[in-house]
């Protein structure tokens, strides 16, 4: 993509994207979508936003290496630049062809995302981003490379420029300027310049070499030695402070033979494939592992179907639990927490919501059952390629240092699904069966999303940390797609690959080749002009569409649902492969589940038996289930003891009844069962002499009464119990405290607290302030070099922003939630994403404020001090 | 994909056995994976980190052991348990304990950060000596089956080619007059000698004896025979005067009543186990000889200061001989590292097809308490419960129809309770054998079994072990040791020797319904069923009516 900007150059981003036509803006738009929300109102507001801090971090962060590098190139090139002088900093003096190859893709990838602008002679990155990329002594850039000669003798006394000067045998100038623009030609003069090194001694070089490549900062003592004295005296190193020389960039740039940096990668590093298998054993094993996770998973809701484990108050699932369910499964914890949040994410569990909350099955559940089994699998899997809950961070540990539980808050990395969707996109790009090596699927995730440099410690630990995340997310998703069947033997299956959409019909490797161009054989950097997909996400119906299509392909790969079992002396049965539903169901009660797998292996215990009992069989339909659905003749010991606990069992039966009525004459009890007046006591005859109750045994002896008979009450060992009215207590109590009158006296540091906080809010209130324009609010800013309208938002953030830099303290109006207007003094910090983080005099702490509920704001007249 | 094997997660292996393939599948298998169970149908291997680094010892690799897995696997074998039983395999040999000319015994690493690992443990740190080098340091001689058995604990078992001494010579030859070593017999033989050391399991009635023979036959040197108790070690001296070039003057005893050191010595476990004044007086017989073989009889029973001995003779070769390596107390793992890893085994069944041990015919007898027996049992004190449900008196009315059914059979009565096989033993007019018979008593006693002058033995758990009694056809048992499976499996072997007519042997067992005795029975049983060994059950009022 080469601009086309004919007309007049462009003198703002503004302007550049004037003129930048529809597909263009839409494809910027679709890169930043932070630009649009809201939607600008026109494209200087839409060219202000592309320039703030927070969207062109956002920008940079999503770049890949090359033209991450290619802008950190930018940034240390003059400005503006061209694209020989560009080209000359990526590729070098040689000018590595592969350099120059995929130079224009990163150049239009950077023009693209308006992170650049202008033509191709006078080439701009943004201001913000120049600033965040070029190297300052706090923040060295990743190419190692120092201040210019320009910078670096800033300050410094015009002789010891002259003398320089001399010393590299240049002709003295009347002025600092000219002298230091004359020593910048001399050190970018290649010619002249290795002359001048020529005349060094082995040492100096050597010293030079060390710095070469970064950080370009050493030590010096007061009196340094010869060879050292021998750099300084030409410039070649610049004092920066007592005791600190830096190699000018110049002068690195031409050790370097112009390159930028040490490794150019302007090629993606190939996913390699570590080995290979028949598609076959791929497709195979991956429905084996299909099948087998949806058995954990029916097992795992089987598991907590009578009243699953307890809420945490915070959320979650306890430790204790998560480990339980794990030993239940027979799995490591990790991977347990990988199924129960797989099972909460497709829906089928959730909180009952009921006072004392806990884990269930949701009706979802039921209906998910009825599915055929690869429609079972495709919904999961469809929920796993798209949840950004990651289970693998369960475990660990958030920021304020509260243990992540599975299925608690805090789950949610919003990286993940494009990672896996990626992950699983560069195992499509391998050919067929070949299973990558990991350490190349995270190098190639490492180049396409790099972090940035060792500028980490700019930003807030915590986005370093989700840098190093997507690395992780990526381990996980290899693993998950395994545990999940997407992958077999490490290879994308067939399911797997229509899952994402990939083309489903195997491919012969050439035509791979042409259709992917992040496959491993493609070498040839042309093809890297298409970018790696700006995750433009497929529709719902696409996505419903691939998981059909996963399912369709699944479906022919399950075994067949057997219809039999076999049936062992032992006790056991042996199912050699997957059960029928209805069969699977009522062996699941009649028997213990012994070992799972391709097969599984049951145990009939006594216990197990009595379970299917309980379930309202009897034991002719045992014996007539087992011979039916038995391939062998059922064993003698089992038929036995299906007998022998249906023999017992329910012998004994128990109830539940409140009161009874005993008496030794079966008349009177006759008598009470035949009277009208006693059918709301709930009588029932047990046996001869005894009625059991619903009624408790006060009411009871009422209703009793009532009807005409006079009951004693009778205690548990059977005595009459004498009623007599008891005294009434209450359980133990505390006598009142005494309560005094007014407030209790303050204690010292309550009232040093105090006299603080008065003191400050009398500076805010007393404070001579330069007065504001007036606040109308709605904000415009402009490109940077454009005349622009003041209003109060802009002028608030502009003070502030200056104030950053400068360090003063400003006095703003702030209105907080609750809608309390308040005058504050604070000293801005940060101005970032809408808030201002600012060092508040009036709290005495490090607070941030958003900005728009800042009404107004105003310089001190003094300095404070 | 159709073949015979399904592999679980768990990490068992079912094998159906009436698949074409099963046998070439059972041979792929069995050098890694355990059989665990073996009933009619489908038989359950497993594989244990144990079983591997067996295999491992037996010069099997990983590679060998998944392409067995993948061949014969029905569906496909998850990958996490191949890549699981890779690593597993991969700890074995890491770390190797040798001879070096200069330092003595040395353990020795090829992997680094394992012998760092295995050094930092506070276990270790005592065993060895000082760092020869990088990869090499030094251990006490004296602690080589101390240091084999800590390293498995760790999970890094040492692979032990610090070879044996040969011992003093001495020489031995089977005297194959009118037989031979049977195929399996042999193959166990060559195994072990190939090993080294190691185990050697059989069922009861297959020749374990013959096996030991065979070992000293190849060794040819002067050797230990430890077994459980007397009457075992006449049995041993027995058959050994009898199987080989030894003669009676060769063979001593070494027991509670004798105390020969010959060239060949049997011992028991009982005198070496005895302990006066913290010491054990006897444990200068591993040192009176330079022993060039020690064979343990029945290694499941092996008492727990016999390994502390055993971890100090980890220079002569050792032979383990068992009918199971279960061990109701769990210490497979020492077997594993101090005897040796298992150098053969059959399965029960496979050698009853041969015909090498008699088919048998289990049968359990379900016995009801009478109304007021179930009074007493629910009432009776927890430890006396089950010796209250176990010597009902109904079972001895069973018992005798049983022994009727069988008349003219030599039947054997097994029992635990002393008082409930006297009173047997008065009703069935059989003679008792028990804990205070005289062993020459008891020598008579099976003589005269033997020669089928008695036709009805009442035995307790003396005779659980080691005695020959070839031609019983019957046994009874109508109490047992709890829940002990290597019990029961002893008491079945009692019946399994072949019989002279080719006749069924039958294996019963009486056992008070709805009691302890029938869980513990179940417990029991259930060792057998998975043998392969079927039981019926039979209701008491039917063998009632079958025996009168």
């Amino acid at each position: 993509m080469s601009t086309e900007e004919k007309s007049a150059a462009p003198r703002s981003l503004a302007e550049a994207l004037r003129v930048r036509e529809d597909v263009s803006l839409a494809a910027l738009l679709r890169s930043r979508p932070d630009l649009i929300t809201p939607v600008p109102t026109d494209l200087t507001q839409l060219a202000t936003r592309a320039g703030t801090r927070a969207s062109v971090v956002r920008a940079l962060e999503r770049l890949d290496r090359f033209a991450l590098q290619t802008a950190e190139a930018l940034a240390v090139a003059p400005d503006p630049a061209s694209y020989g002088e560009l080209l000359a900093l990526m590729g070098g003096d040689e000018e590595d062809p592969v350099v120059a190859a995929a130079l224009p893709r990163a150049a239009a990838l950077l023009r693209e995302q308006a992170l650049v602008w202008g033509a191709d002679d006078r080439l701009r990155l943004v201001r913000t981003a120049r600033e965040l990329l070029a190297p300052s002594p706090q923040h060295p850039s990743p190419t190692g490379l120092g201040p210019t000669v320009r910078e670096a003798t800033a300050g410094m006394s015009p002789g010891r420029i002259q003398e320089i000067l001399t010393a590299v045998g240049l002709p003295s100038t009347h002025d600092s300027v000219s002298a230091v623009s004359a020593l910048g030609a001399l050190f970018a003069d290649r010619r002249r310049m290795a002359a001048l090194l020529a005349e060094l001694p082995g040492e100096s070089r050597e010293v030079l070499a060390r710095l070469m490549w970064g950080p370009p900062y050493g030590q010096v003592t007061h009196d340094p030695a010869a060879h050292l004295r021998a750099l300084l005296d030409r410039g070649l190193l610049l004092p920066t402070a007592p005791g600190t020389v830096v190699l000018p960039r110049e002068v690195a740039l031409h050790l370097r033979a112009g390159r930028a940096h040490r490794t150019p990668e302007p090629v993606p590093p190939p996913v390699e494939a570590a080995a290979s298998h028949r598609p076959q054993v791929v497709d195979a094993t991956a429905a084996g592992q299909a099948l087998a996770a949806l058995a954990t998973v029916a097992e795992l809701l089987k598991e907590w179907d009578e009243g699953g484990p307890a809420v945490l108050r915070a959320g979650g699932l306890s430790v204790r639990d998560l480990k339980r369910t794990a030993v239940a499964l027979d799995v490591p914890e990790p991977v347990a927490a990988f199924w129960v949040e797989l099972a909460y994410g497709a829906g089928l569990i959730a909180s009952d919501g009921e006072a004392d909350e806990r884990y269930a099955a949701t009706p979802a559940y039921d209906e998910w059952r009825e599915l055929p089994p690869a429609e079972r699998w495709a919904h999961l899997a469809a929920v796993w390629l798209t949840a950004t809950r990651t289970p693998g961070v369960v475990g660990g540990r958030d920021a304020k240092d509260r243990t992540l539980s599975a299925l608690g808050p805090n789950l949610d990395r919003s990286a993940a699904p494009e990672v896996r969707h990626r992950v699983l996109a560069l195992l499509a790009g391998l050919p067929e069966g070949a299973s990558p090596a990991e350490e190349s699927v995270l190098a190639r995730l490492r180049w396409e999303r790099p972090l940035r440099g060792p500028r980490g410690e700019q930003r807030e630990a915590g986005s370093t940390r989700d840098e190093d995340l997507r690395g992780r997310i990526a381990r996980w998703t290899l693993s998950e797609a395994e545990l999940l069947g997407v992958t077999g033997r490490g290879a994308l299956a067939a399911p797997g690959r229509a899952l994402i959409g990939a083309p489903e019909a195997p491919r012969p490797a050439a035509e791979a080749q042409e259709s992917e161009p992040e496959g491993p054989g493609d070498k040839l950097p042309v093809h890297h002009h298409r970018m790696p997909p700006v995750a433009a996400p497929p529709t719902a119906a696409e996505r419903a569409a691939a998981t059909a299509a996963a399912a369709r392909l699944l479906a022919p790969l399950f075994p067949e649902p057997l219809d039999h079992v076999l049936l062992q002396a032992d006790l056991t049965a042996v199912a050699p492969g997957p059960l029928e539903r209805g069969l699977a169901d009522v062996l699941g009660v009649l028997a213990d589940v012994e070992s799972k797998g391709g097969a599984t292996v049951y145990r009939f215990t006594p216990g197990s038996v009595r379970r299917a009992l309980d379930a309202g069989q009897s034991a002719a339909d045992l014996h007539t289930f087992l011979a039916r659905h038995s391939r062998t003749p059922v064993p003698q010991p089992l038929t036995y003891l299906i007998d022998d606990v249906a023999r017992r069992h329910g012998r004994l039966r128990v109830g539940a009844a409140s009161a009874y009525v005993r008496c030794d004459d079966d008349a009177t009890l006759d008598e009470i069962l035949a009277d009208k007046r006693a059918a709301g006591l709930g009588l029932r005859r047990l046996a001869p002499t005894v009625l059991a109750a619903q009624a408790d045994p006060a009411a009871l002896l009422e209703g009793l009464r009532a009807i005409g008979f006079a009951p004693a009450a009778e205690s548990a060992a059977g005595d009459v119990l004498i009623a007599r009215a008891d005294s009434h207590r209450t359980p133990p109590r505390a006598a009142p405290e005494p309560v005094p009158d007014g407030p209790p006296a303050p204690d010292d540091t309550l009232l040093s607290a105090a006299v603080r906080a008065v003191r400050a809010g009398d500076l805010a209130a007393t404070t001579p302030r330069k007065p504001g324009p007036g606040g109308e609010g709605g904000g415009e800013d402009a490109a940077p070099d454009g005349a622009l309208p003041r209003t109060g938002a802009a002028e608030t953030l502009a003070t502030m922003q200056a104030a950053v830099l400068t360090g003063e303290a400003l006095w703003i109006g702030y209105v907080n939630a609750e809608g309390a207007a308040s005058q504050r003094v604070i000293a801005p910090i940060r101005v970032e994403g809408g808030f201002v983080t600012a060092y508040d005099h009036t709290a005495d702490e490090v607070r941030t404020y958003p900005l728009h509920r800042i009404t107004g704001v105003a310089e001190l007249a003094d300095d404070e001090g | 994909m159709n073949g015979p094997l399904i592999v679980q997660s768990d990490k068992t292996l079912l094998l159906e056995v009436d698949h074409e393939q099963a046998a070439d599948c059972r041979r792929a298998i069995a050098p890694f994976a355990e059989l665990e169970r073996a009933p009619e149908h489908i038989h359950t291997y497993r594989v244990t980190p144990l079983g591997l680094w067996n295999a491992r010892a037996a010069g099997h690799d990983a590679e060998q052991v998944v392409d067995a897995l993948v061949e014969y696997s029905r569906y496909p074998v998850p990958h996490a348990l191949l890549v699981d039983i890779a690593e597993t395999m991969d700890r074995y040999g890491r770390l190797t304990l040798s001879k070096h000319p200069a330092h003595g015994l040395v353990l020795t690493t090829t992997d680094r950060p394992v012998l760092e690992e295995v050094l930092k443990s506070k276990r270790i740190a005592p065993l060895v000596g000082t760092r020869i080098d990088a990869d090499t340091v030094a251990v006490h001689p004296s602690e080589r089956g101390q240091i084999k058995q800590t390293l498995l604990k760790l999970g890094w078992p040492a692979e032990d080619l610090a070879g044996y001494v040969d011992g003093e010579a001495h020489p031995i030859d089977l005297a194959e007059d009118g037989w031979a070593l049977r195929p399996y017999q042999k193959q166990a033989v060559e195994n072990f000698w190939h090993g080294g050391s190691g185990v050697v399991v059989l069922p009861c009635g297959a020749g374990k004896t013959l096996v030991g023979a065979g070992a000293m036959a190849q060794a040819r040197s002067t050797t230990l025979i430890l077994v459980t108790n007397t009457v075992s070690a006449r049995q041993w001296k027995h058959e050994l005067v009898k199987r080989t070039s030894l003669t009676e003057d060769e063979i001593g005893e070494y027991s509670g009543t004798r105390k020969e050191i010959r060239p060949v010595t049997i011992a028991t476990y009982q005198v070496l186990t005895t302990r006066r004044k913290g010491v054990y007086p006897h444990l200068e017989l591993f040192d009176s000889r330079d022993w060039g073989l020690i064979v343990y009889d029945e290694v499941h029973l092996l008492p727990a200061p016999v390994f502390k001995f055993t971890a100090d003779l980890q220079a002569r070769r050792r032979l383990g001989l068992t009918a199971t390596l279960v061990r109701e107390d769990g210490r497979e793992s020492d077997v594993f590292s101090l005897i040796g890893p298992k150098r053969f085994d059959a399965p029960w069944k496979e050698i009853e097809a041969q015909g090498y041990i008699a088919p048998a015919d289990c049968v359990e007898v379900r016995v009801n308490l009478t109304d007021s027996e179930r009074l007493a049992y629910a009432t009776a004190e927890t430890e006396e419960k089950y010796r209250f449900c176990a010597t009902t008196d109904t079972k001895r009315k069973v018992t005798e129809a049983i022994v009727r059914r069988f008349a003219g059979q030599q039947i054997l009565v097994i029992g635990q309770y002393i008082d409930q096989l006297d009173e047997l033993g008065e009703h069935l007019g059989a003679p008792v054998i028990k804990g205070e018979t005289s062993n020459a008593q008891r020598e008579k006693l099976f003589e005269s079994f033997r020669q089928g002058e008695i036709s009805v033995l009442v035995v307790s758990k003396v005779a659980n072990f080691s005695i020959d009694l070839p031609e019983a056809t019957v046994a009874i048992q109508v109490s047992g040791t709890f829940g002990s499976r290597q019990e029961e499996a002893q008491r079945l072997g009692r019946v399994l020797r072949p019989k002279a007519d080719g006749h069924q042997a039958h294996f019963y067992s009486v056992v008070a319904r709805d009691t302890l005795d029938q869980d513990f029975a179940a417990h029991r049983q259930r060792f057998l069923a998975e043998q392969g060994y079927a039981y019926r059950i039979m209701d008491a009022d039917d063998v009632l009516a079958e025996g009168s």
